[in-house]
């Protein structure tokens, strides 16, 4: 009988593992003795980092999505489900729709929300860009902005060492709002405030998750007059005042309040009862080599849904996939796992409207940053507007 | 800077000095020029490039690899099938084209006959 793989979740990780999973496995797939399954509740595919290039009227919806299928190898067979039940002892899934799946070997690709919910007012008065529809709204008030302040705020999880979401995006808009504003003639009327919180993983009282980066960041935000501030942790927001407070005991009024909001698993995670996460924030306890959730037999996780101290982002995605493709591949050709996943993420950093940095880290060393230049922006447009889709294809 | 200060400037320079005796062989043979000259014209192409640029071909490229990609699957997955099968007779081919898959695959080649029809 055949073994059944199913991957739960049709973002960028869960797409490209499909399709190199029929690669590493094709003979068994042949032969019928392995078949793959993913199961996604959008039949889109959303390039999620263009999101926060919405925010400045940089992309189109239409130009960030594609029909999942036709991101994925035809051997895959690919369903537009929910999940909403995961019963790991029966090694079974249940969908919103009623059908029950079962696996052999699962995947759980399921992503985090943002959930501004989490600090009282946020939801009401703040902004971010890590979902289309809020990513809009920003863009229409960064349009019509022509004077006032904008303040610019990052939450962690409680969940000691584990990131928000991609690592670098609250640098990237910083400095790319710098620019837009420039753009739009007004940057001189509203002032631009970088703040971050007290603790940062394991820093503290630093502007950047990692040391060295936080280091230059000072001097960078100098030369192009934005203000910046540490130990600024989110706890309160007044919709009515405009007043964001912090856990530290400071009040910062704001005309825009452009943050990173608290994250947590999909609610069907939180729900599983697989999590030791505090906070209900549902982060799947993994180990960090093989990428297996432990205490689950046959049960692998990928991207944001880890409770890795590495960037919750399509860069970490991309080293992760090959490590649970051949790790599957090992425990069905030869009983074992056999592949081990070094915590490298890479991504290139758009450091302001026209320039780039391409970053590289992994468990053992922090992104030594280098000067952004024109090509670095250049290749993040290649990849925004090409590569990315050969990515998730599993070609690249 | 004096002539006489260049050894010194090396000796400091660790770095320098194996860029100038990874670049002697070139000079001694006269190509120093051309070398200089690649980097001029990889300089003027990345003035060239900018953000429409970039978008138009990296959609190029998005099309060739799609293309190369659904080729290459539709090719790969059929072939395997073909080979695990014995050969179909002529009433096994038309069989085929009861699967609603076939008939789909079928309308998209004449389709692009048709296109093809119309551009030419």
């Amino acid at each position: 009988m055949a073994r059944h793989i199913v991957i739960v979740g049709g973002g960028v990780g869960g797409t490209m593992l499909a399709n190199q999973l029929v690669s590493k496995l094709y003979p068994e797939v042949l032969r019928e003795q392995v078949r793959i399954t993913l199961l996604s509740n959008s039949p889109d595919h959303y390039y999620k980092p263009a999101f926060m290039y919405v925010a400045f009227n940089q992309f189109f919806q239409e130009e960030l999505k594609r029909p999942q299928r036709s991101l994925l190898r035809p051997e895959i067979d690919f369903q537009v489900q929910e999940v909403t039940r995961f019963d790991f002892t029966g090694q079974a899934l249940h969908t919103r729709s009623g059908r029950c799946y079962g696996y052999d070997f699962l995947v759980i690709a399921t992503g985090c929300v943002p959930a501004p919910e989490r600090i009282e007012g946020l939801q009401q008065a703040g902004d971010h860009f890590y979902q289309y529809e809020a990513a809009r709204q920003l863009a229409r008030r960064l349009a019509s902005i022509d004077k006032g302040r904008i303040f610019i705020t990052v939450s962690f999880p409680q969940t000691p060492n584990v990131p928000h979401q991609c690592g670098i995006a609250p640098v990237e808009t910083t400095l790319m709002l710098d620019d837009y504003l420039r753009q739009r003639g007004v940057r001189d009327k509203v002032e631009i405030i970088y703040t971050y919180p007290t603790t940062a993983q394991l820093l503290r009282n630093c502007l950047f998750l990692q040391r060295p980066t936080g280091e230059i960041l000072p001097s960078i935000f100098e030369q192009k007059n934005i203000r910046f501030q540490r130990g600024f942790t989110l706890s309160k927001v007044d919709p009515e005042q405009r007043i964001a407070y912090s856990e530290e005991g400071d009040a910062q009024p704001f005309d825009i309040l452009m943050a990173t909001p608290p994250i947590r698993a999909v609610d069907a995670v939180l729900q599983s009862g697989a999590s030791r996460a505090p906070n209900n924030e549902g982060w799947l306890p993994t180990n960090h080599e093989t990428l297996q959730v432990y205490g689950l037999e046959g049960v692998y996780v990928i991207g944001d849904t880890v409770d890795l101290p590495i960037s919750k982002a399509g860069g970490a995605c991309h080293n992760q996939a090959p490590v649970i493709a051949n790790n599957i591949a090992g425990e069905i050709r030869l009983g074992s796992t056999c592949a081990v996943y070094d915590g490298k993420v890479q991504a290139a950093a758009q450091m302001g409207l026209g320039a780039g940095m391409p970053l590289c880290y992994d468990y053992r060393h922090d992104v030594l940053p280098t000067p952004p230049t024109k090509l670095g922006s250049l290749l993040r447009n290649g990849f925004n507007r090409g590569l990315y889709w050969a990515v998730a294809r599993g070609m690249l | 800077m004096d002539a006489t200060d260049l050894p010194a400037v090396l000796n400091a320079n660790p770095g320098l000095d194996a860029l100038l005796r990874k670049l002697q062989p070139l000079l001694d043979s006269g190509r120093m020029d051309n070398v200089v000259d690649l980097l001029s014209l990889s300089a003027d192409l990345v003035d060239l490039l900018d953000a429409a640029m970039v978008e138009k071909l990296s959609g190029l490229f998005e099309e060739a690899t799609a293309l190369s990609w659904n080729l290459g699957n539709a090719m790969r997955m059929a072939s395997a099938q073909t080979r695990n099968e014995p050969t179909p007779s002529l009433y096994g081919l038309l069989l085929l084209l009861r699967d609603p898959q076939t008939r789909r695959g079928l309308a998209l080649v004449l389709r692009i006959l048709n296109v093809i029809g119309r551009q030419d």
